[in-house]
């Protein structure tokens, strides 16, 4: 060591940011930015150790911050597999026309080629008188009890699929089809559809509002957390802060933490959605089958377990800030 | 190096920290405070630090005027100075070296550079071989060594100590003594608070006195 010391800022200066319009060489710009990178490593490097040092609260703050970020994530997931099912809305508006019982099954099938022809209509499908009563002794459980009937009582039927879905377009559709010759009724159902959007308007309420607040708590879990490893190097930060830490140097491992804290969350909470919504799928399909639909959960979509680790990182980010700046201004005024 | 242009300084409880103080220390010089306890020794070393800001006056450090500079500037401009407490504020959970490279550490030094300077730090005050044990291995009289390397790791242009030897018996005090005349030899700029006068004594060097936050004295000790 040369026991010259320096000159008031030469040294110091490697590790100053320049002022506006301040000319530096490049070799000052180079080293600045190594020394700027270093720092960032060191605090990274610290940071994992800190949380290596202490597996088991490590692992529980991942823990309180994974599930917590999983209950709104998956209610999520949830209302949009709802709303995929909802979203088949053409075959939830199919309207049912229901023929004559009399009509002859060459007038009832000119008759659906007709209404196929027709512009707002996407599909048509003639069910004959036979195959209804098939269909009913099948679901219905009365097969024996059908047989004995002297005639089939039901009528023919054409269901109709139209292309679009819009109240006023289907009202119209229902009316034109009504009116044609050799239909006895025309039925649509769209009350169900709607009831179903109002309950997922409802759900997506819900979850964004438990989404907010599970998100103000999971800022003042890692701000609490971070506040407790604050208290913990008090005296550190003060030397720190003596022998001419920046603010952004002390912050630095701090923020570090809060990421990694919200990696881990994130991680945990991809985790337990994958495994939870997997389970829960199970019996969802077994239930959808019950009612002859096809219907299954969606998992957790990449791009949406990369946007939920994305999220969780930038809370942790947050949190910490938040908490270490609150801190900071208390520690400036104690060091004095 | 340091300019106090009639510096006052009034704590929010009343008590008077400095009236009307006005002194030069030049580059290269070594400078004892001495006064009674509440005489001002440690405000005058805290307004330098910008640790404590002045209600009057002017201080001027290496032309820079440390009343106008900014929260953000506050830590490059301590980054000039090195600082000795009389409690030697080491870290407990670090060992020596890194309590010593801890300003290398700020200023984003790479290791091999760190180590460089750190041992030769370590060096100058004896306790290269300790490098490796905790603070609460090694003596008192290490500790405040300990605390010199780290004032002096970077080079600072200015060593400033409040009470370095109040905690150590006469040999280790004036050992300690003895390491800040080498750095004054070495250039190093030296303002040294202490209240210890028989020590001041046996030393040649400029002392100002402090009584009541006023100077009532500026001469050579001995």
């Amino acid at each position: 060591m040369s026991d010259k010391p320096q000159k008031i800022g030469q040294e110091a200066a490697a590790a100053r940011p320049a002022k506006r319009g301040a000319k530096r060489d490049q070799h000052g710009w180079r080293e600045t930015l190594r020394a700027y990178g270093r720092s960032h490593k060191a605090s990274l490097h610290d940071s994992v150790g800190r949380l290596w040092a202490q597996p088991i609260s490590t692992l529980l703050t991942w823990l309180v911050m994974g599930i917590a970020l999983s209950l709104p994530m998956g209610m999520g997931l949830l209302l949009d597999s709802l709303e995929k099912l909802g979203g088949s809305w053409q075959r939830a508006a199919q309207i049912s026309v229901f023929l004559e019982l009399r009509l002859p099954e060459a007038e009832s099938q000119a008759l659906s080629l007709r209404i196929a022809d027709m512009a707002h209509v996407a599909d048509v499908e003639l069910i004959s008188r036979e195959q209804a009563l098939a269909e009913f002794q099948q679901q219905s459980g009365l097969g024996e009890a059908l047989k004995e009937l002297p005639e089939n009582p039901l009528p023919a039927l054409i269901v109709v699929t139209p292309k679009e879905v819009e109240r006023a377009g289907l009202e119209a559709l229902l009316s034109e089809l009504q009116g044609l010759p050799g239909v006895a009724q025309a039925q649509l159902d769209l009350a169900w559809v709607e009831r179903l959007a109002a309950m997922l308007s409802l759900g997506q309420r819900f979850v964004f509002g438990i989404a907010l607040l599970l998100i103000a708590g999971l800022l003042l879990v890692v701000g609490n957390t971070i506040r407790l490893a604050i208290e913990g190097r008090r005296q550190e930060i003060e030397v720190i802060k003596l022998v001419g830490g920046t603010d952004g140097y002390v912050r630095r491992p701090f923020l570090y933490i809060g990421v990694l804290y919200g990696f881990g969350a994130g991680l945990i909470a991809w985790v337990l959605l994958a495994f939870g919504l997997s389970w829960l799928n199970d019996a969802v399909v077994r239930l959808a089958g019950l009612y002859q639909s096809d219907f299954a959960l969606i998992g957790v979509p990449v791009e949406e377990g990369l946007l939920l680790m994305l999220g969780s990182v930038m809370l942790g980010y947050c949190g910490a800030w938040l908490a270490v700046g609150r801190h900071l201004r208390e520690l400036e005024a104690q060091v004095q | 190096m340091i300019r106090f242009e009639q510096v006052g300084k009034r704590y929010p409880n009343g008590h008077t920290g400095l009236v009307d103080v006005s002194f030069r220390v030049h580059r290269g010089e070594m400078v004892f405070v001495t006064g009674h306890s509440g005489a001002g020794k440690s405000t005058l070393l805290k307004l330098i630090l910008a640790l404590e800001k002045a209600d009057a006056g002017k201080i001027l450090l290496a032309g820079q005027d440390i009343s106008e500079i900014t929260h953000a500037q506050i830590p490059f401009l301590r980054r000039q100075i090195g600082v000795v407490f009389q409690n030697h504020r080491l870290l407990p959970d670090r060992s020596v070296f890194e309590n010593v490279a801890l300003p290398l550490q700020i200023l984003g030094l790479s290791r091999e550079q760190m180590t460089k300077r750190v041992h030769a730090a370590l060096d100058k005050v004896g306790l290269l071989r300790k490098e490796k044990c905790l603070p609460q291995d090694i003596s008192t009289g290490e500790q405040q060594r300990v605390g010199i390397a780290r004032a002096v790791v970077h080079k600072p242009a200015l060593l400033l100590a409040d009470e370095p030897t109040g905690n150590l018996d006469p040999r280790l005090a004036a050992e300690i003594m003895g390491l800040f005349e080498d750095f004054h030899r070495a250039g190093t700029t030296v303002l040294v608070a202490s209240h210890d006068l028989a020590l001041i004594a046996r030393m040649r060097h400029r002392l100002l006195t402090l009584q009541r936050g006023r100077i009532i004295g500026d001469g050579e000790s001995g």
